[in-house]
C-alpha cells in the first residue's frame, strides 16, 4: 500500500475537507520551565473553527502549560501558535484576538453588568453608538437584561458566569479560551453551567478551547477532546473517537469507565478476527483499533478494554467469564452497575458491568458475556515512555 | 439488629446569628444502616453532622445515640466517629502508615493493649487493601492510598456510628468512583451506622440505603434513593435529586386517572396518583430525561410536543440531547442510553412521553411558603 492510500493519513490533513477550517494550530509547542521542568513536550494539534475543544488529562499533565502559551502570558520555549492562518507565538496577549474566561470569572466588583461587559470596547476606542449596539445585544443573548445595573456581588454564580461570557464574547474573539470555570461550584450548578455555555457555544459559533481535569464534564461539553499526559497529546479527537477507539491504554482508563486486561496476541483467525490470551482467559477481538498489521503484533503483550456497558449478565456473546456478584449498585435514573469478581483459579481480577435494562441481579455465581467487536484492543500503553499499565494507569 | 435507633433526634432547632440553619428537626437513623444526607449549601445538613458529633451545641432538642440522652456527654465521650473532608496533610508526615492509622487509639485514656492495637491495625489496612503500605511513610504513598490511611485512622477506632462530611468532595474523578465503592463495601463489613453529608447527590444515590433531603434547616423527604427518585414528595425534591424537566403549568381538568395540565409546552396528561387537585390550581410537572422519548416512537406517547433539535452530547455511556420548544424559553432535555441516532441537528422533530412518566406538584416544598417562581429562581 503506498502512503498517500492509507486513509489515516488523509484524515490528517484538514484543508483537504471543505467544511472546516482550521482556527487554531498548535505545531512542536514545547515549554521548559526556568527550574527545567519539562512541562510540555513538543506538541501538536489543530482546532477547526466553531468547534468546542476540551483539553484534559491529570494534574500535571501539561494542560495549563498550553493554556497559557495560548493566552501568550508565558514565553514558550519551541514551536509555534497560529491563529486563523496568522502566526501569533510571540504576539504580546492584548494582541492576540482571544477572550479569557477563568474559574472565578474575575468581574470587576465595582463596575455594573453593563459596564462590565462595555469595559473591553471602551478599551478598544469602540464608539459609543456600536459599543452600546454590541454591549445591549450581549446584555439580551445572555437574558441579562433585567440584571444590567447590578453589581457583581448581587448575582447569582450563574449570571456571573454569563457576565464573564458577555464580557469575552462582546469582543468578537478569534478563540475564547476558558480555565476549568465551572471548577468550584456544587453538582446541580455544574451541570446547569454546562448546558448553558453548549448554548452560548451554538449562539455564538465562536472556537472554544476549554481545560478541565473533569473527564465527565469533558464528554458532555466537546466536540473534540484532546487527552494530555505528562507534556504529550495521548490523543486528540471526537468524543467517540476517544471513547469507542481509544490510542493507548492512558486513553481508555481515564476517559471513562473501563475494564483493562493484559495477555498476548497469539493467534489470527480467517475471518480477520484475533485471539487474545490472558490470565482469565482466551478472548476474541477485532483488530479495528490496531495502529500496526496483526502478524507484526503477534506474540506480543497487548491489553484490551472492555467498557462496562458492553458487559452483559449472559452466555450469549463469544467471549465470556465465569464471576461472582460483589455489589449491586442501584443508581436511579441511570444504568446499574454490578461489581464482579472473576472466578480465574491463578488471577485476582474485578470487573464492573452496566446496564440499563437490569430488573434484578442474581446472587452468586453468574456468567458474563460480550461481543469480540466490543473488546477494544490497546497496542500500546501511552505516548509517554515508560509508563507501566498496572502501577501508573491502573492502580491506586 | 437491635429495635432501638441508632440515632435519634427530636425536634433539634440550632440558630446562628439571627439564622435558624435547622429548624426543629426529626430525624431516625436505623442501627447500621448507611445514611445519606443530601441538600443545597446552607441547608444545614453539616451543621446537624456536627450537632451530633457534640461539636455544635443544639438549641432546642434532643439526640439520643443507641438510646442514650447526648445532652451533657462531651463530644469525645460520644463514641461517635468524624471524618471530615480535609483529609490532605492530615496524616504526621514523620510516622509510618501502621503509626498513623494506631496514633488515635493509643491516646485514648481507655487505650487497649498494644497487642489488640496492633491486630486491629492489620485488620484495617487488609480491610482497606493497603497492608503492603503498611512500614511506607505518607509522602510515599499515592493519594488514593493517603486517602485510606486517613479512612483506616478513623475506622480504626470501631466507633458504632461514624459520621462523614463529604469526604471524597477534594478527590479527583477516577479515585472518588474506586473510593463510593470502597465506602460500599466498608460499611457492609464494619456493620456500623454511617450518617454521610454530600452535595454530591450522584455520589448519594449510590452509597444510601436512606436518603434525607434537606432544605432550608428542614427535612424534605426521607427514604430509599429509589423511593426519591421515583417518587419525590414534592418539587423541591423531585428537581434537587436526579436530573429533570420542570413545567409550571395550570390545572385545566382531572378525569379518573389524569391531570390535565396547560403548560407553556401545551397541554400535558400527568396520572393521577393521589390527591386531586382542583380545576385552576397551579403547580408543576416533572418528567425525568430518561423517561422521554424522541424521534421514532414519541407519536406512541401520551403526551407530544414538537420540538427543535438544539444539540446532542455523546458521552460514551449516554446521549443528551437539548430540544427547544417554539414560544418557550427553556431547552428540555432528553437521555437515551448508546449512541445518538441520525436525528440531524437544528432539525425539527417530536418527543413523547407517558402520563405515568410524569408528575404534577401542587407543593414546592415542605417549608410550605415555596412557590414555582421561588424554586426556578432559586435554581438561576
Amino acid at each position: 500500500m503506498s502512503e498517500t492510500n492509507d486513509p489515516r493519513i488523509q484524515s490528517e490533513q484538514p484543508e483537504q475537507l471543505e467544511s472546516s477550517r482550521t482556527m487554531l494550530d498548535v505545531s512542536g509547542l514545547t515549554k521548559i520551565y526556568p527550574d527545567g521542568t519539562l512541562a510540555v513536550d513538543d506538541i501538536d494539534f489543530a482546532v477547526d473553527a466553531g468547534d468546542f475543544c476540551v483539553i484534559i488529562g491529570p494534574s500535571g499533565c501539561g494542560k495549563s502549560t498550553t493554556l497559557h502559551s495560548l493566552v501568550g502570558n508565558l514565553d514558550v520555549t519551541a514551536g509555534t501558535v497560529s491563529l486563523d492562518g496568522v502566526e501569533i507565538t510571540d504576539q504580546p496577549t492584548h494582541d492576540r484576538d482571544i477572550g479569557l474566561v477563568f474559574q472565578d470569572f474575575q468581574l470587576f466588583p465595582h463596575l455594573s453588568v453593563t459596564e462590565n461587559i462595555e469595559y473591553g470596547l471602551k478599551q478598544l476606542g469602540v464608539d459609543d453608538q456600536e459599543r452600546r449596539r454590541r454591549t445591549e445585544r450581549l446584555l439580551e443573548m445572555m437574558q441579562l437584561e433585567g440584571l444590567a445595573d447590578r453589581d457583581p456581588e448581587e448575582l447569582s454564580a450563574g449570571q456571573k458566569q454569563r457576565v464573564a461570557l458577555a464580557r469575552s464574547l462582546v469582543l468578537e474573539p478569534k478563540l475564547l479560551l476558558l480555565d476549568e470555570p465551572l471548577g468550584d461550584m456544587d453538582y446541580k450548578l455544574q451541570k446547569r453551567m454546562e448546558r448553558e455555555l453548549l448554548r452560548v457555544h451554538r449562539e455564538f459559533d465562536t472556537t472554544f478551547v476549554y481545560v478541565t481535569h473533569d473527564q465527565t464534564q469533558a464528554m458532555r461539553l466537546a466536540d473534540q477532546i484532546i487527552v494530555m499526559n505528562d507534556g504529550q497529546v495521548e490523543q486528540s479527537g471526537s468524543v467517540a473517537e476517544i471513547y469507542n477507539s481509544p490510542n493507548t491504554a492512558f486513553v481508555s482508563a481515564f476517559v471513562g469507565d473501563s475494564n483493562t486486561v493484559t495477555g498476548t496476541l497469539d493467534q489470527e483467525h480467517p475471518d480477520g478476527s484475533v485471539t487474545i490470551a490472558t490470565e482469565l482467559g482466551s478472548f476474541k477481538a477485532l483488530p479495528d483499533n490496531l495502529h500496526s498489521s496483526v502478524s507484526e503484533l503477534l506474540g506480543s503483550e497487548m491489553s484490551f478494554s472492555v467498557r462496562p456497558q458492553h458487559m452483559t449478565l449472559s452466555d450469549e456473546y463469544a467471549n465470556t467469564l465465569e464471576c461472582r456478584v460483589k455489589d449491586v449498585i442501584w443508581n436511579p435514573g441511570s444504568s446499574t452497575q454490578v461489581l464482579l469478581e472473576v472466578r480465574a483459579e491463578n488471577a485476582e481480577k474485578e470487573i464492573s458491568l452496566k446496564s440499563w435494562e437490569l430488573a434484578d441481579v442474581p446472587e452468586g455465581d453468574v456468567q458474563v458475556s460480550w461481543k469480540p467487536e466490543h473488546t477494544i484492543l490497546l497496542e500500546r500503553t501511552s505516548v509517554v515512555g515508560g509508563v507501566d499499565l498496572q502501577k501508573d494507569i491502573l492502580g491506586s | 439488629m437491635s429495635a432501638q435507633p441508632a440515632i435519634s433526634i427530636s425536634s433539634l432547632s440550632k440558630k446562628f446569628a439571627d439564622e435558624l440553619v435547622l429548624d426543629r428537626i426529626d430525624l431516625s437513623v436505623t442501627d447500621g444502616e448507611f445514611c445519606v444526607v443530601i441538600g443545597p449549601s446552607g441547608c444545614g445538613k453539616s451543621t446537624l453532622l456536627k450537632c451530633i458529633a457534640g461539636i455544635a451545641d443544639p438549641d432546642t432538642g434532643e439526640i439520643h445515640l443507641r438510646g442514650r440522652n447526648t445532652e451533657s456527654v462531651p463530644s469525645r465521650d460520644r463514641d461517635v466517629g468524624l471524618v471530615f473532608q480535609e483529609f490532605e496533610e492530615t496524616l504526621f508526615p514523620h510516622k509510618t502508615v501502621a503509626e498513623n492509622i494506631g496514633f488515635g487509639l493509643r491516646q485514648q485514656s481507655d487505650a487497649p493493649p498494644e497487642e489488640q492495637i496492633e491486630d486491629r491495625i492489620d485488620e484495617m489496612l487488609d480491610l482497606l487493601a493497603i497492608s503492603h503500605t503498611k512500614s511506607s511513610y505518607p509522602d510515599e504513598l499515592s493519594g488514593g492510598q493517603q486517602q485510606r490511611v486517613e479512612l483506616a485512622r478513623h475506622l480504626v477506632r470501631d466507633c458504632d456510628i461514624t459520621l462523614f462530611d463529604d469526604p471524597l468532595a477534594d478527590l479527583d474523578y477516577k479515585l472518588q468512583k474506586r473510593m463510593e465503592i470502597e465506602m460500599r463495601r466498608l460499611h457492609n463489613e464494619l456493620e456500623s451506622t454511617f450518617l454521610y453529608v454530600t452535595h454530591n447527590q450522584d455520589q448519594a444515590l449510590k452509597l444510601a440505603d436512606r436518603l434525607i433531603v434537606m432544605n432550608d434547616g428542614v427535612i424534605e423527604q426521607v427514604g430509599t434513593p429509589e423511593e426519591v427518585y421515583t417518587n419525590p414528595a414534592n418539587a423541591f425534591v423531585g428537581r434537587f435529586v436526579g436530573d429533570s424537566n420542570l413545567l409550571v403549568g395550570d390545572v385545566v381538568r382531572t378525569t379518573d386517572s389524569e391531570i390535565v395540565v396547560e403548560t407553556p409546552v401545551g397541554e400535558l396528561a400527568v396520572s393521577d396518583t393521589g390527591e386531586r387537585p382542583a380545576e385552576g390550581s397551579e403547580g408543576a410537572v416533572l418528567v425525568r430525561p430518561e423517561d422521554i422519548v424522541i424521534g421514532d416512537g414519541a407519536a406512541h406517547c401520551r403526551n407530544n410536543v414538537g420540538v427543535v433539535l438544539e444539540g446532542k452530547t455523546y458521552t460514551g455511556e449516554v446521549t443528551e440531547y437539548s430540544v427547544s420548544v417554539p414560544g418557550y424559553d427553556n431547552d428540555l432535555q432528553v437521555v437515551k442510553p448508546g449512541r445518538p441516532d441520525d436525528v440531524d441537528n437544528s432539525n425539527e422533530t417530536e418527543i413523547g412521553f407517558d402520563a405515568s412518566a410524569a408528575q404534577f406538584f401542587e407543593e414546592m416544598s415542605v417549608t410550605g411558603d415555596m412557590k414555582v417562581s421561588d424554586l426556578l429562581k432559586a435554581e438561576q
